[in-house]
């Protein structure tokens, strides 16, 4: 937390933290020229991505649906208005949860448009061990698939929340301003979220797999 | 669940060293730590989700072409946005309501009939007169796809139905350019041949050719009539006409 708090912002002299938003400076040259647009979208590239990804299940449909968000932010940010006070404290980057908006709308509207279509499940591919590891292989994969599946059975709000907070590291105040909830049922909801998944976890953990081999500081 | 204030607020204190915990979980992936200490309530099997999902949820990168050529696809639109504003100057950009390049694209156009995208946007009315005046310009503008003329009705209800936005600074400097092409054009035509060494070379070629050409032909004339028979008017035999044809030209 510490960190984030330094990475975003500093004290100032009436003892609050003061933004220090990277993204405005950014948002202020891309909207005084387009062409300086560039490093917002090399930033945010694989995590509007990711958000898509994990979303539609699909590299394609993400790919998609990254571009046309890139576009509509592209075309929208000469009318962003930075709504942060400058006093609003770390978590004022609100182009992030302006360009997630904008993302998780396309989304929405790419899944009505897929309910006329069948889709293709997500194929987890994570294989993080050695290549000679065939068996450390085959477990990761399954955890991997494991995790991945009690993911998506998670309702809509939940899901992206999830998401939201363990692949894109967002910060719950900025998951609720995308989710358009407040901070206090954005926890709500993750707390929530994360039983259904310990449930559905603790069927699949079995003598022998890998989490048991680690250590685990919490549980002793 | 009962959802009883107290078992609510129990909840939110629940979800509250929840959020804490996974505040610093995700912070410790920097240092690559396992774990990190949490609040003896935290129950632990959500601490063990929250480890799983922290380490194998996938994160993905798109592929490099993807990313190389929707830069390029942006920078084209952030050009065309530019030129856009360049030609109205500065005081129009508030009254172009979306830079209508981008909704010649139908995609973007039909994201933008989403209420909520089109007021995360900033789009109100002001959008829907420029949707309606890119279709119409996509209709006629874009190349190698082919247009169906709309109905009458059909195409008089894409016209901007409110005022339209007045382009002042682009208004003037398409009409001064006008004014000074028409006036350049009307001085280029009206003006003589232009006077540089080269033209002047072409002009004295031309002339000296010309006046060869008139030299020749009158003595032509003259060599026929002199060799002509007195009697019968025919001219001289081709073979002695010839060379001296020759020669002269």
């Amino acid at each position: 937390m510490l960190g984030r708090v330094r990475e975003r912002g500093t004290l100032g002299s009436s003892g609050q933290v003061v933004s220090l938003d990277p993204d405005r400076s950014l948002v202020r040259a891309a909207q005084a020229d387009p062409l300086q647009f560039d490093p917002l979208y090399r930033k945010y590239l694989a995590q509007v991505y990711n958000l898509a990804y994990h979303e539609l299940g699909d590299h394609h449909e993400a790919e998609d649906v990254t571009e046309r968000t890139f576009m509509l932010a592209l075309g929208g940010l000469p009318r962003f208005h930075d709504a942060a006070p400058e006093d609003a404290g770390p978590e004022a980057s609100t182009f992030r949860v302006w360009l997630f908006r904008i993302a998780r709308n396309v989304v929405a509207n790419h899944r009505r448009a897929l309910r006329r279509r069948p889709t293709t499940p997500l194929e987890a591919a994570v294989d993080v061990t050695a290549p000679d590891d065939v068996e450390g292989a085959a477990i990761a994969r399954s955890e991997a698939s494991a995790a991945w599946a009690a993911v998506r059975r998670l309702p809509g709000d939940r899901r992206r929340a999830v998401v939201l907070r363990f692949v894109n590291d967002l910060s719950t105040a900025e998951i609720a301003g995308i989710l358009e909830r407040s901070e206090g049922a954005v926890r709500v909801l993750l707390h929530r979220a994360l039983r259904t998944v310990a449930r559905e976890l603790s069927h699949d953990d079995r003598p022998g797999s890998r989490d048991d081999h680690r250590r685990d500081p919490g549980a002793q | 669940m009962s959802l009883q204030p107290a078992n609510l607020e129990a909840m939110e204190v629940e979800a509250l060293q929840t959020d804490r915990y996974l505040d610093a979980l995700l912070a410790a992936v920097e240092r690559r730590a396992f774990d990190v200490p949490a609040d003896a309530a935290v129950d632990p099997t959500l601490r063990r989700a929250a480890r799983r999902l922290r380490d194998e949820l996938v994160r993905t990168h798109p592929s490099f072409r993807f990313e190389e050529r929707l830069a390029r696809r942006l920078a084209d639109a952030a050009v065309r946005m530019r030129l856009a504003t360049a030609a109205g100057g500065e005081a129009e950009a508030a009254l172009i309501p979306f830079p209508t390049p981008l909704l010649a694209d139908p995609i973007l156009a039909a994201e933008l009939e989403n209420p909520e995208i089109a007021a995360l946007l900033g789009l109100g009315h002001a959008a829907a007169e420029s949707r309606a005046e890119a279709a119409v310009h996509s209709e006629v503008a874009m190349p190698g796809r082919p247009t169906t003329p709309a109905p009458a009705d059909a195409r008089s209800t894409l016209r901007p139905v409110g005022p339209r936005p007045l382009l002042v600074g682009g208004a003037l400097t398409s009409a001064a350019l006008s004014l000074a092409g028409a006036a350049f054009v009307a001085w280029r035509l009206t003006r003589g041949a232009p006077a540089d060494p080269m033209a002047r070379a072409v002009r004295a070629a031309r002339a000296a050719r010309e006046a060869a050409a008139a030299t020749t032909s009158r003595m032509t004339a003259v060599a026929a009539s002199a060799t002509s028979h007195p009697t019968t008017g025919i001219a001289g035999s081709a073979v002695n006409a010839g060379p001296r044809r020759r020669r002269l030209a």
